[in-house]
């Protein structure tokens, strides 16, 4: 974890834990993307989206590629999909505070992505 | 509103499940609005047991005749969210049983995200330790331990004097017709091994390597610990050096010749540089070693008078008279042999 990431600047684990919570609700209440979690247990949801958000922000995680492509390889996410998530995911940093600038930031990496997931 | 209706509203409209049952028939008698916004389900389930299939009743009937009080928890499933609902019985008078469930989902959600969280953690860590396990091995080849241990803790190394101590400097005989005439790739390959052995050889008889500069090789005696048979020590593996090479020329292709040089005396160790440092000794024995070393035929010993003398009695040792040594004056100097 490298000093000047997003992860810290936003204040670590106890605040990015509020994002990942606030993440985690408005993507299961979301029916395009929700679905996907339909039969996928809690805490492994939870696991998920605490990795997700910590790779993103350049906290204490990260997947390798063959990793991400791995573990969705088994979901036929689409573009739409994941620019439904893209949007879940702006909208979510924003209620929390996050600038435009480091917002664009994020997304860029959630972008690079992209081809590992979408089929 | 009486009273009684008052009760009734705030016990409908409470964040909290309530429920009363019947002790016996485990029919339940009220629930309040958020017991039914949790439970309501299609059907109005009237028992116990049809509405918590899993709920161990026999466990609970124990508990609450023993203390009065029964917990567990129950998961579902609201849309796509797992609920995890904690339910509190508790008996109360008349065969009455008081049902109070608590929503934790949040609690449980957020266990899930510290135990995630925890062992990203943990595993950075182990990475890191591991990580520093790998420069702490890689500093300890270039300097001693109670120097490494000295510059973990000032970031500094202050240069130390160590006297007396004896000083091997070794060299090969050709080793630059070698490298022009032979693959310098198969050359070095080989010095490695022949360095490595001689590593071997010198930590058995408490030496210190202190660097190669290409074809050359020094090792220490006597430091950073202190050892009163340094010279001794230094002969030891002087001669084994020789008899490692005499060995390994006679199984392989290129024949390595070596000349070594052999002084005591005092010399300052420190670390050297910034960016690229280096542990790295100095003083008049490891310029006589050097110098030593040239006097010396191939696969021979030179011994500057003053260790000659501390060896005569326990090693073979012969003179070859006194030499001009340049910066050192004249000095009778002696061939070390291998007496077995």
């Amino acid at each position: 974890m490298a000093e000047g990431t997003l992860y810290e600047k936003y204040g670590g684990f106890s605040q990015i834990s509020r994002i990942v919570l606030s993440f985690y609700d408005t993507l299961l209440d979301n029916d395009e993307i929700g679905p996907f979690f339909d039969d996928v247990d809690m805490s492994r949801i939870v696991d998920h989206q605490t990795k997700f958000m910590a790779s993103l922000l350049g906290g204490p995680a990260s997947y390798t590629d063959n990793q991400l492509r791995q573990l969705h390889s088994h979901l036929s996410i689409t573009d739409a999909h994941f620019d439904e998530l893209e949007e879940v995911l702006r909208g979510t940093l924003s209620q929390h505070g996050m600038t435009a600038e480091d917002i664009e930031v994020v997304i860029a990496e959630f972008e690079k992505r992209r081809p590992l997931i979408v089929r | 509103m009486t009273i009684e209706a008052i009760n009734e509203q705030l016990l409908r409209a409470i964040g909290v499940g309530v429920a009363l049952l019947d002790r016996q028939t485990l029919q339940f008698g009220f629930r309040n609005d958020t017991f039914d916004e949790w439970f309501g389900g299609d059907a109005q389930q009237t028992q116990l047991q049809q509405l918590f299939p899993d709920l161990d009743v026999n466990a609970m009937q124990a508990d609450l005749t023993n203390a009065g009080r029964f917990t567990s928890e129950i998961r579902f499933k609201k849309k796509r969210r797992t609920l995890v609902v904690a339910l509190d019985f508790t008996a109360a008078e008349e065969d009455l049983l008081v049902l109070v469930c608590q929503n934790i989902t949040r609690i449980k959600e957020l266990e899930s995200m510290i135990d995630s969280y925890s062992m990203m953690v943990e595993r950075n860590t182990r990475e890191i330790k591991r990580e520093k396990e790998q420069v702490e091995k890689l500093l300890l080849n270039i300097m001693p331990r109670s120097v490494y241990e000295e510059f973990k803790t000032f970031g500094v190394v202050t240069p130390q004097m160590y006297d007396p101590v004896s000083v091997l400097m070794l060299d090969f005989v050709g080793f630059t017709d070698m490298v022009a005439s032979q693959d310098p790739s198969v050359t070095v390959t080989e010095l490695n091994d022949i360095y490595s052995a001689f590593d071997r050889i010198g930590e058995q008889f408490g030496c210190e390597r202190i660097k190669t500069i290409g074809d050359a090789y020094i090792t220490v005696a006597g430091l950073p610990d202190p050892t009163p048979d340094h010279a001794k020590a230094i002969a030891n593996t002087a001669i084994r050096f020789v008899r490692y090479l005499t060995r390994r020329n006679l199984s392989h292709p290129h024949e390595w010749q070596c000349r070594i040089g052999l002084s005591t005396g005092s010399v300052v160790g420190s670390v050297v540089g910034i960016q690229k440092y280096v542990y790295d000794i100095f003083g008049p024995a490891v310029n006589l070693a050097s110098r030593l070393q040239e006097f010396a035929d191939p696969m021979q010993i030179t011994v500057q008078d003053d260790v000659a003398n501390v060896l005569k009695d326990t090693f073979d040792l012969k003179s070859i008279g006194e030499k001009a040594i340049r910066g050192f004056g004249n000095q009778t100097i002696w061939q070390l042999s291998d007496s077995n």
